[in-house]
């Protein structure tokens, strides 16, 4: 299984928020740049980039912080938040993303056949949800959509990788929704990276046992509670 | 050890110039045929199709001169779409002739797989070379490609990687290389590769 390293974006710092709640940040660092060359460097073989203002925009609002941080470290970087459109696509791997997350504009939207059309394995999306219906806008608002409904039509249309994300466990610290991990895997036929809500080793081997590509980390690594190199070892083997 | 980077609009020429940097060599961009002038190595880094990337290279008015380079021993290594411009021509697309400094061509992943083959896979050393020296079994490294070469000469072939076929992940003829994946995405297994690709194109430069 394969360990994400976050780093959330927010006003050209990096920052977690609880729920993904703006109002309640929390700095990690000034400098994005230098945390990505730190996971680098300490073995990561990914990392997951979020930009928030973007995915509060719905535009891209650091795009010249990505091109810095993908030039910056020697791994691939996956890219999201506020990637509505397939210029925005472009605009996103021109900066270096080797893997741009589609969000609301997947769900919400008509982007997706074309972005699959165009970028195939590039592109994976986010599938957010609060509860069992998929969250939107930032996480702000929850639509009427089940997410195994969502997931399953998505599949269909070509989507190659989940990235599944209980709202209300991000950056809690709580444990991730293995329960809602586990069920969208037996629902598609796809790879499904776990987020939100790991923080302990405990939690990467329950994803890795339950058939997780990958899973993020971010809050837990920031304050300590996992150690990368502790985690990198909790769950070996790559893809 | 001055590395003329050929900038033909790839897209990894940023992170291929940090990597050559910090590997310890000096990376200098290259976009027409006087700046191969004095290069101790050429680097053709590369993402994109085939016939289009020969084309740039044609428009820069580069391919002589790059293969002229290579043919008096200047070493060349080419990286991913890079290293297969090295070979004869390619299946993807336009016929296009490539730079034809190793015999073979590039022929498409096998159908049954997802491709492009994007992700971390392991190497498996066929031929023993320095290149390899200090890298742990089965080191991981970072592809991102549709198509493969299929050299004529196998001995060649010193690494090759299993993902829907079993395919060359790094050859060599005299110095010359071609590496199919990303040094410059391959995080330590990476950088450690391009150091000792630096230090062997030193050691031919100047025999002790």
């Amino acid at each position: 299984m394969i360990i994400y390293p976050a780093i959330d974006l927010m006003s050209d710092s990096a920052v977690r928020l609880r729920q993904g709640d703006p109002g309640r940040r929390i700095a990690v660092g000034d400098d994005p740049v230098a945390l990505a060359r730190r996971w680098a460097a300490e073995g990561a073989r990914w990392l997951h980039l979020v930009d928030l203002d973007g995915a509060m925009a719905g535009a891209p609002r650091h795009l010249d912080l990505v091109r810095r941080i993908c030039g910056a470290v020697s791994i691939p970087v996956q890219v999201g938040g506020g990637l509505r459109t397939v210029a925005d696509l472009r605009a996103i791997f021109e900066a270096g993303a080797a893997r741009a997350i589609l969000g609301t504009a997947a769900v919400a939207g008509d982007l997706l056949p074309e972005a699959i059309a165009q970028f195939g394995d590039g592109i994976a999306v986010a599938l957010d949800a609060r509860g069992d219906l998929v969250a939107i806008e930032g996480w702000q608002q929850t639509s009427a959509v089940p997410v195994l409904e969502a997931a399953r039509s998505m599949a269909k249309a070509g989507v190659a990788r989940f990235i599944y994300t209980d709202v209300s466990r991000d950056g809690m610290l709580a444990g991730p929704n293995l329960a809602g991990l586990a069920s969208l895997i037996a629902e598609v036929p796809v790879p499904v990276i776990l987020s939100g809500g790991i923080a302990t080793p405990d939690d990467l081997r329950a994803a890795a046992a339950a058939g997780a590509e990958g899973a993020v980390v971010g809050r837990a690594l920031y304050d300590g509670r996992i150690r990368l190199d502790e985690a990198l070892r909790a769950v070996t083997g790559a893809s | 050890m001055r590395i003329a980077l050929i900038d033909y609009g790839a897209g990894n020429l940023r992170s291929a110039g940090r990597a050559l940097q910090e590997a310890g060599g000096s990376p200098v961009v290259v976009t027409d045929p006087a700046g191969l002038r004095g290069a101790d190595a050429i680097v053709v880094p590369g993402v994109g199709a085939f016939a289009p990337a020969m084309a740039r290279l044609a428009a820069a008015r580069l391919v002589e001169p790059l293969r002229d380079a290579a043919r008096s021993g200047v070493p060349l290594v080419g990286i991913c779409l890079g290293m297969q411009l090295l070979f004869e021509d390619s299946e993807e697309g336009e016929p296009a002739p490539g730079l034809s400094l190793l015999a073979g061509r590039v022929v498409r992943l096998p159908a049954g797989v997802k491709i492009p083959h994007m992700g971390w896979n392991t190497l498996e050393v066929r031929t023993p070379d320095a290149i390899f020296d200090g890298l742990p079994e089965a080191p991981y490294v970072y592809f991102v490609h549709s198509y493969v070469v299929a050299p004529v000469d196998p001995r060649a072939v010193l690494a090759e990687t299993v993902y829907g076929s079993r395919f060359p992940a790094v050859v060599r003829q005299g110095t010359v290389w071609g590496l199919q994946f990303h040094p410059e995405k391959s995080s330590r297994i990476g950088a450690v590769l391009l150091r000792n690709l630096l230090a062997q194109i030193a050691a031919l430069r100047s025999p002790a």
